[in-house]
């Protein structure tokens, strides 16, 4: 009898011990939070400790990192105008994984799949002229971006070549009637 | 610091972002971390709202914004809990109701997300057998947990919507797209089914006014424009005419749009079995419902229209008729009328700069409102998104009064004039961590949802979606409780041996 529990315990062991071991690796990519009644807690991304920090979504960087001063100079700038973050990319990216990687405040919603205009931004003219014109879904999309400008674009949509070294990308401000009812006609 | 303990009521997009941005403003490094707790209650099952009950099943992309608030709910200062209707009375009878000074009761800090979920009916078009709502068809195709029936496809030939926005073109689209088109995305098995035995032929889109007024957006004309299946009827060429010079000038978007109708649909009429219109200058007067033994089709009475010099639509004096098999009204939304804060001139909650104003016009404290509860139904993901990060700077900016908290460029929300505050309704100091006993008793008996269970049932979805070839299959109620109950058998199976296990060891 023993010896019959012993094994089904051994195996009971083992059975646990590989759903143990597949939730402990599921919790490193944050996937389960464990059932209440188990209570295990889950690992997050860590953030930096800065008081008010507004930080992009978390990114675990698919993009990489040119050695400096080889990359291509984007300069970021908020919707005032002022400078945010100079950076050095590769040739390649886009605006949206840039920004990402590099911690600046733009979003995307929709993860670069030209459903949303949350990756709008404001480029420099002579710059936004040598970008070849966005096709039809990313002009629909625009239609619809808060502060749309001649020069705007959607981060996720624009692939950085050489030629646009020293580009400015501005971050759009939002409307300043935010919270005034009404007045202005949006779409749904 | 005093904590902020914030119970959102909803969880979609704007509850999603709204909190996410308070959770990323506070890191879990920071000192003040550990006094933001953040409670989001659903009187749905699953979380994220109108991204899983409204985002039309062909536009799949929408619905990565829930990988943000899979991010986000991964932070253990935020917990889920659905299938709790709070306050107003509940549309879905599974719900557990929970009265709202319960709930705040356990707050210091309370958000209505709650959105805009009651649809605006036309008073010349009372709901009956041959006149719908759009918000049924969208929840039938969704199978939103208040069941809708599903339209009798099999006998309509010929459907008119009410109304030219988005909502419209989407049920539009499900109705002309062949279901084989459809199979593959995140529609419904049974939904499939009744789309594959559908006897439309043709499809009305009724509006007041013109093109350029017209509330839908670019892409989705475009999407219509490229039915596979389906041909637009030839549009009047004077209501394409560009504006006279001097006359107010087009936005982009009514210039594409213009520019989208000149061209036509890829399909040239004549050349499809379905069709589509868009009937402009239209406005409903009436609907006569046939004799059932005699006939099918209801009669739609139209009148005529011309804009005045404020571009409203006014009568003509000249009449129609349309013969058609269903009528469905989209003419937007207004939040739930028996809401706490709920203003009926507005139809949404009244709010100041996402504080929560009562009837008196004095603010209340530490409430607040966001997304189409706070604005009406109005907006695409991005300004929801941008409202909500503007609430939590006012949320923030509100509990650290001496901090200037300015994450979105916003004007116009000046700090709280003590003098104009209603009397508290939440209390100052509460346990942390508590939820109310009647969610903890519906949480150990299988009534009440949290976020690690909806992981659990988004998986299995998928994965019966996987088997059959699509996006996902979704699961019903009773699906979904006997699926976590025989997960949590099988958890707590495995933690019994363990520990039979250990104990075996041990002696």
């Amino acid at each position: 009898m023993s010896s019959i529990l012993k094994a089904r315990s051994a195996l009971a062991i083992v059975r646990c011990d590989v759903i143990m071991r597949q939730r402990r690796v599921l919790l490193c990519h944050g996937e389960l939070s464990g059932s209440p009644r188990l209570q295990m807690r889950p690992l997050h991304f860590g953030y930096t400790s800065n008081a008010f920090h507004s930080s992009a979504v978390a990114s675990h960087g698919s993009i990489t990192r040119p050695e400096p001063g080889t990359g291509i100079k984007l300069h970021f700038k908020d919707s005032k105008g002022s400078p945010l973050k100079t950076v050095e990319v590769n040739e390649g990216d886009d605006i949206l994984s840039i920004a990402h990687e590099h911690d600046i405040d733009l979003e995307g919603a929709c993860e670069g799949s030209v459903a949303c205009s949350t990756c709008h931004v404001i480029l420099s003219p002579e710059h936004y002229d040598l970008l070849p014109e966005p096709e039809d879904d990313e002009n629909d999309m625009l239609d619809m971006a808060f502060g749309l400008t001649d020069t705007s674009r959607l981060g996720c949509q624009v692939k950085i070549t050489r030629e646009l070294d020293e580009m400015s990308v501005t971050l759009p401000s939002a409307t300043r009637n935010m919270f005034v009812d009404g007045k202005k006609p949006t779409h749904h | 610091m005093a904590p902020i303990k914030l119970a959102i009521i909803g969880s979609g997009p704007s509850a999603f972002y709204v909190a996410s941005r308070l959770l990323s403003l506070l890191p879990s490094t920071s000192p003040q971390a550990s006094r933001l707790k953040i409670h989001m209650y659903d009187r749905l099952w699953a979380p994220h709202g109108l991204v899983r009950y409204g985002v039309a099943p062909d536009h799949p992309e929408v619905k990565n914004c829930t990988h943000k608030f899979d991010s986000a709910a991964e932070d253990p200062r935020l917990r889920f809990f659905g299938n709790i209707n709070i306050g107003t009375p509940s549309v879905i009878p599974h719900t557990l109701p929970l009265s709202l000074s319960t709930l705040m009761s356990h707050y210091t800090h309370l958000l209505f997300s709650t959105g805009c979920t009651v649809p605006i009916l036309h008073s010349a078009l009372p709901p009956s057998t041959y006149c719908v709502p759009a918000l049924s068809l969208v929840h039938w195709y969704t199978q939103h947990p208040s069941s809708p029936p599903p339209p009798p496809l099999e006998r309509l030939s010929h459907i008119t919507l009410i109304g030219q926005g988005n909502v419209s073109l989407d049920i539009a689209r499900m109705l002309l797209t062949p279901s084989s088109e459809l199979a593959k995305y995140d529609v419904p098995a049974p939904v499939l089914a009744v789309l594959e035995r559908s006897a439309i032929q043709h499809v009305s889109i009724v509006g007041r006014r013109g093109p350029r007024q017209a509330a839908f957006t670019t892409k989705e004309l475009r999407e219509m424009m490229n039915l596979s299946d389906a041909s637009l009827v030839p549009l009047d060429p004077a209501l394409l005419k560009a504006p006279a010079d001097g006359a107010e000038s087009l936005t982009r978007q009514q210039s594409r749009v213009l520019q989208l109708l000149q061209k036509g649909s890829r399909n040239k009429p004549g050349t499809t079995r379905k069709t589509w219109s868009l009937d402009f200058f239209r406005s409903p007067t009436g609907l006569i419902l046939p004799d059932p033994s005699l006939s099918q089709q209801a009669t739609l009475t139209l009148a005529h229209t011309t804009l005045d010099s404020s571009s409203r639509a006014v009568s003509t004096g000249e009449t129609s008729t349309l013969s058609t098999s269903l009528v469905v009204t989209s003419l937007g939304h207004r939040a739930d009328p028996s809401a706490a804060w709920y203003d009926p001139a507005l139809g949404h909650l009244r709010t100041v700069g996402g504080r929560v104003i009562d009837a008196a016009g004095r603010t209340m404290r530490n409430v607040y409102a966001s997304g189409w509860a706070a604005t009406g139904a109005r907006g695409v993901l991005a300004s929801t998104m941008m409202d909500a990060y503007a609430v939590a700077d006012v949320i923030l900016r509100d509990a650290f009064p001496g901090e200037d908290i300015q994450t979105v460029p916003v004007v116009g929300v000046d700090s709280i004039d003590e003098k104009a505050l209603a009397e508290d309704v939440l209390p100052k100091e509460v346990d942390v961590d508590s939820i109310p006993p009647e969610v903890e008793a519906g949480l150990r008996d299988g009534r009440v949802t949290d976020y690690e269970g909806w992981r659990a049932i988004n998986a299995e979805e998928v994965r019966r979606g996987e088997a059959m070839g699509k996006e996902r299959e979704r699961m019903g109620w009773q699906e979904v409780e006997a699926f976590l109950q025989s997960r949590d058998n099988s958890l707590t199976l495995s933690y019994w041996e363990y520990a039979a296990g250990l104990f075996d060891l041990i002696k």
